[in-house]
């Protein structure tokens, strides 16, 4: 049997496994059939097992070279490495709407086995929805619209080969499928907000059976897209990693509304209100994924004309239209019975803080969605093809960022319900000071304008509030329970882990912002035209070309530049190349990158001479702080995980901390 | 309203009008400024023939989409000056621009080019952007360069008369 049969075959048999499942758990949840509920956990269980079998032909099948399947020849060859090969299952777009699948069916195996112990009801509703959800990606699967096992007859003698910009880095395998599971798991509290609709819940059970997911969903997401911006910085040669592209700005507008909506839960759960807004936010973020798939698997961005050329794109905008129409139709049916108890009173409350922080974060949306979407209406219209660049995007999204930045320190500091003069002296003198202190030394090492200088006195203001807020906390703990103080830190985040994980995750996103600023606005670059043996002075290094050296791999050639990074501290080695792979029409740059805590240098082989190697044209960036966008990204996902995991039992009960220090109080 | 808020701590005008006011004023204030750029921003893409024909006004921000025609392009490895031609088949613009060519700009290859006309009618690069698809398409004047497009930018900050 041979790997399209088995593939094709499984994902055909997983298809009616699904629809039972929906309807077998929708059953379930109506007439509290338990047996039913029993059907369509076993029937995920199974659902799961096929498709993760179809992903594995899918990779034995790229591993064995199988060009006899149309996807296999189109995206690998013989040469390509093994680990190339492996990660080729997301290359292209069926791959891709597979590995979607598969996570889908996670997703609901997840929810039939965990989500149905405590909440019966509402997770069988749940789980009815991942279920259609689920069929809808396994018809996109097993019709030509994105078939994967799709064969040619007669069967190349070789393939294709990958696209030659994802066979050149590593982090080709982590930022794609970080990705799709930050995409796929937001279907969880979607599924759960939807089935709160339907059942006609008021409360916010929904919120809290699925904060987990929607956490970790988040954090998969945002680590996914610093990974993204990571590997276009190695890879595509252009010094930067972040450049408003369509696709880009796809991946960016669900996180942006998860990221509101993790704020709004904890007014709902703290004064019940918002619920309509928070069930909207889901209903945004989710909907926002699938215009994302779309946007970026349709070909619209390209042109609106595109899109059509494949079933993907209007199927695609069909699953989305339903959605919407679906969910908010629920949500407006509903509405009534999701009342707040009261309106959000005064702006000096932490409740108000979120309120414009969610205010805020909806608008860095729609802008994004606007200046994404805005070539598609031109073309729609006009026929003309319009671009919209950064000069956009910075003018709107840099602003937003900064206040965001701003109420990101004032937030946790501010009581719920209002403060007085006094909690506002207290609570901000330190983190105040920590503000002028950063806007102070931003001048001092040379940056100018107000959006430079703010960033860093904002990343400073939310620094001092987490270092302030972490040194009440062990005080508090040492004054409460007697421990020592290295105990009480490690306690706050093991016992508190939601509030100050949150923390680290704040550190984490003031820290990229400083690595943003710097690297946007004190970069150096030169450029120069070198025989072997010549140097180039940047930024007080010495970038000496010492030789040409020719690769000839059977996969690719490259024509490497060898060159010495020389500073005061010492020297080392840095190779810039340019690699012809024979599916592609031009050479793709591998830029050479010396990576340190201060600075990167960046090395480009930008020109060379071809017929006698007597020349290269060196471009070279030195990049201040970059590495610390990296960094950041992982202080996230860090502060993700402390807040994501379980809170061990209680043994004592834990007074609220805050007795002393009124900004700790409301903790958990 | 009032009766259901929670105690004001601080006097003055209503929390809760004040905090709706703030709300609406930002919400215009940034509508107000991305339709602002929105429109500051858009750049044009052109065929050379439709750059022609429509007259775009020099120093004005475009881009213009085309083949890079075969022996056209000049790279002088010393000055880094860089000439090319781009054509439609219709209409050729020379290109100038300063930098060594970017490795995907080839003779007889889709380009796209960021810049503006210059008074003599030929166009300054600030920005090169091959095209470099998940399938290579020949190019036509009906297609933008989209995902992950490499960029490489041209000396962006110089001011015109520098080029």
């Amino acid at each position: 049997m041979s790997w399209a049969d088995l593939g094709g075959g499984v994902l055909r048999a997983a298809l009616p496994l699904a629809v039972w499942g929906a309807f077998a758990s929708g059953y379930a949840a109506r007439a509290r059939d338990g047996r039913m509920l029993a059907s369509a956990r076993w029937s995920a269980l199974g659902a799961l097992g096929l498709v993760a079998a179809a992903s594995l032909s899918m990779v034995g099948a790229l591993l064995s070279h199988d060009f006899s399947i149309r996807y296999v020849a189109l995206n690998n060859a013989r040469e390509t490495p093994a680990y190339f090969s492996a990660i080729s299952l997301w290359a292209s777009l069926e791959g891709s709407i597979l590995l979607w699948t598969t996570v889908l069916a996670g997703a609901v195996a997840f929810v039939a086995w965990r989500g149905t112990r405590g909440l019966p009801r509402l997770a069988s509703t749940a789980l009815a929805v991942l279920f259609v959800m689920l069929s809808f990606f396994l018809v996109l699967v097993v019709t030509p619209a994105a078939d994967p096992f799709v064969r040619i007859d007669p069967a190349p003698l070789n393939g294709r080969g990958p696209n030659p910009l994802l066979q050149d880095h590593w982090l080709m395998g982590l930022h794609p499928p970080l990705l799709y599971l930050g995409y796929v798991l937001f279907s969880i509290p979607f599924a759960y907000a939807v089935a709160s609709l339907i059942l006609g819940e008021g409360g916010d059970r929904w919120i809290v059976a699925t904060r987990r997911s929607a956490l970790v969903a988040w954090a998969l997401l945002g680590v996914g897209i610093v990974a993204g911006a990571w590997w276009s910085y190695a890879v595509l040669g252009w010094g930067g990693y972040w450049a408003w592209d369509p696709v880009e700005n796809a991946a960016i507008m669900p996180w942006l509304v998860a990221t509101a909506y993790l704020h709004s839960v904890m007014v709902e759960e703290k004064r019940r209100m918002l619920r309509t807004w928070n069930i909207a936010l889901v209903i945004g973020a989710f909907s926002l994924t699938i215009l994302g798939t779309f946007l970026t698997r349709s070909g619209v961005v390209n042109s609106v004309h595109s899109f059509t050329q494949s079933a993907i794109g209007p199927l695609l905008l069909g699953y989305l239209t339903a959605v919407l129409a679906f969910s908010v139709g629920l949500l407006l049916w509903r509405a009534p019975r999701l009342a707040d108890p009261g309106p959000v009173g005064t702006p000096l409350s932490r409740e108000a803080v979120f309120l414009f922080q969610n205010v805020l974060f909806v608008a860095a949306t729609l802008t994004v969605m606007l200046g994404t979407l805005y070539p598609l209406a031109v073309e729609a219209i006009s026929g003309d093809q319009v671009s919209i660049g950064s000069p956009y995007f910075d003018r709107v999204e840099v602003p937003i960022g900064l206040a965001l930045l701003f109420l990101m320190g004032v937030g946790p500091q501010l009581p719920w319900h209002g403060a007085s003069r006094s909690t506002l002296e207290r609570q901000f003198a330190a983190p105040v000071l920590a503000a002028a202190g950063g806007a102070i030394l931003a001048v001092l090492i040379g940056l100018r304008g107000p959006a430079p200088v703010l960033g860093f006195a904002l990343a400073a203001f939310v620094i001092a509030t987490v270092v302030q807020e972490v040194q009440r906390g062990i005080r508090a703990r040492r004054t409460l329970h007697g421990e020592a103080s290295w105990a009480a830190f490690v306690n706050l985040f093991r016992r508190s882990g939601r509030r100050y994980g949150g923390y680290v995750v704040h550190v984490g996103i003031a820290t990229m912002a400083l690595a943003i600023v710097m690297s946007q606005a004190q970069a150096v670059q030169a450029e120069a035209t070198l025989a072997p043996g010549g140097s180039m002075q940047v930024a007080g290094r010495t970038i000496v070309f010492e030789r040409f050296r020719d690769v000839i791999e059977p996969r690719r050639e490259q024509v490497v530049a060898e060159l010495r990074v020389v500073d005061g501290s010492g020297s080392g080695p840095l190779a810039a190349a340019l690699t012809y792979y024979p599916n592609a029409t031009g050479a793709i740059g591998s830029p050479g990158i010396r990576s340190s805590a201060g600075d990167d240098v960046y090395v480009i082989l930008a020109a060379y001479d071809a017929r006698s190697r007597a020349w290269a044209t060196i471009q070279v960036k030195v990049i201040p702080l970059v590495s610390w966008l990296w960094i950041g990204g992982a202080i996230v996902g860090l502060g993700a995980i402390i807040a994501a995991l379980p809170t061990p039992k209680r043994r004592e009960q834990l007074a609220p901390i805050a007795v002393g220090a009124s900004s700790a109080a409301g903790a958990k | 309203m009032a009766g259901a808020s929670p105690p004001r701590r601080r006097g003055g005008i209503g929390g809760r009008r004040l905090l709706v006011l703030t709300t609406l004023a930002i919400a215009v204030a940034i509508a107000y400024v991305a339709f602002q750029s929105l429109s500051a921003s858009a750049v044009y893409y052109l065929t050379p023939t439709e750059a022609r024909s429509r007259q775009i006004a020099a120093g004005a921000t475009a881009r213009l989409g085309g083949q890079v025609e075969a022996g056209s392009l000049r790279y002088d490895p010393t000055s880094r000056d860089l000439r090319f031609i781009i054509t439609d088949g219709v209409t050729r613009v020379v290109v100038v621009g300063r930098g060594a060519p970017p490795a995907l700009l080839r003779e007889g290859a889709g380009a796209v080019i960021e810049g503006f006309f210059s008074t003599d009618g030929s166009f300054r690069a600030t920005q090169v952007i091959a095209k470099h698809d998940e399938v290579y398409v020949p190019p036509s004047p009906s297609r933008t360069p989209a995902h992950r497009t490499p960029r490489r930018r041209l000396r962006r900050r110089d001011p015109p008369q520098a080029l």
